[in-house]
């Protein structure tokens, strides 16, 4: 029983490793503010949940006020992450921060004249 | 055999903490910082939750969902910032 709650704890927090190195790569290799958000914004959280899962696992036959506060940080993990994103790329998109020149599509601008047609391809 | 899984979710954790202070350092504007404060905000968290199995006890379990309220309260103020809005 010891043995099979830890491989489910190992596997659960390997898992949320391996998601959080991932949401890292995304973070350097891709091209623009947005792109690298989507890679925080979706790898991160999953890989953070997956982790705190683990922990949960690993504690649950001793401990069982654990689950709920892991439940408590997940809860507010999935609350918190996206609506801090979304904030981010409202604030960056209103600033006129460059976009990738790799972008097919951009429908914020029919809604946004003011934005300037030259920030096109100016990012890293 | 389990503590040779958390010391690897531990050099996973250091490797994305350097990779987000690489993104911090050449990053072009203020966005990109703040997006890779966000990643290492929960990288900290991680690395609480695997301090936590490795010790063996869950009293710092507590720093896990505080730290999220903390991160959230940082990102929001710096879009307000960036958005030339009132912060409060």
């Amino acid at each position: 029983m010891e043995f099979l709650i830890e491989l489910l704890a190992s596997i659960t927090m390997l898992l949320g490793a391996l998601l959080m190195v991932a949401s890292g790569i995304g973070l350097i290799r891709l091209p623009d503010v947005f792109c690298r958000m989507h890679a925080v914004g979706k790898a991160g959280t999953l890989g953070i949940v997956m982790m705190i899962t683990g922990t949960v696992i690993y504690f649950l036959p001793s401990d069982l006020s654990v689950l709920f506060r892991g439940l408590l940080a997940i809860f507010f993990q999935f609350l918190t992450t996206p609506a801090a994103t979304h904030l981010l790329a409202r604030a960056a998109y209103l600033s006129d921060y460059p976009i990738s020149e790799r972008t097919a599509v951009d429908e914020l601008k029919t809604y946004l004249p003011s934005r300037p047609d030259d920030l096109v391809g100016g990012a890293d | 055999m389990f503590y040779t899984v958390c010391m690897i979710c531990l050099a996973a954790m250091f490797v994305t903490g350097l990779m987000c202070l690489y993104r911090i350092v050449i990053g072009p504007n203020a966005a990109d910082r703040a997006v890779s404060l966000d990643l290492l905000a929960t990288v900290f968290i991680g690395v609480i939750c695997v301090l936590c199995v490795i010790g063996g006890s869950a009293w710092y379990f507590d720093a896990v969902w505080i730290l999220t309220l903390v991160g959230f309260i940082g990102s929001a103020a710096i879009a307000r910032y960036m958005e030339k809005g009132k912060v409060l």
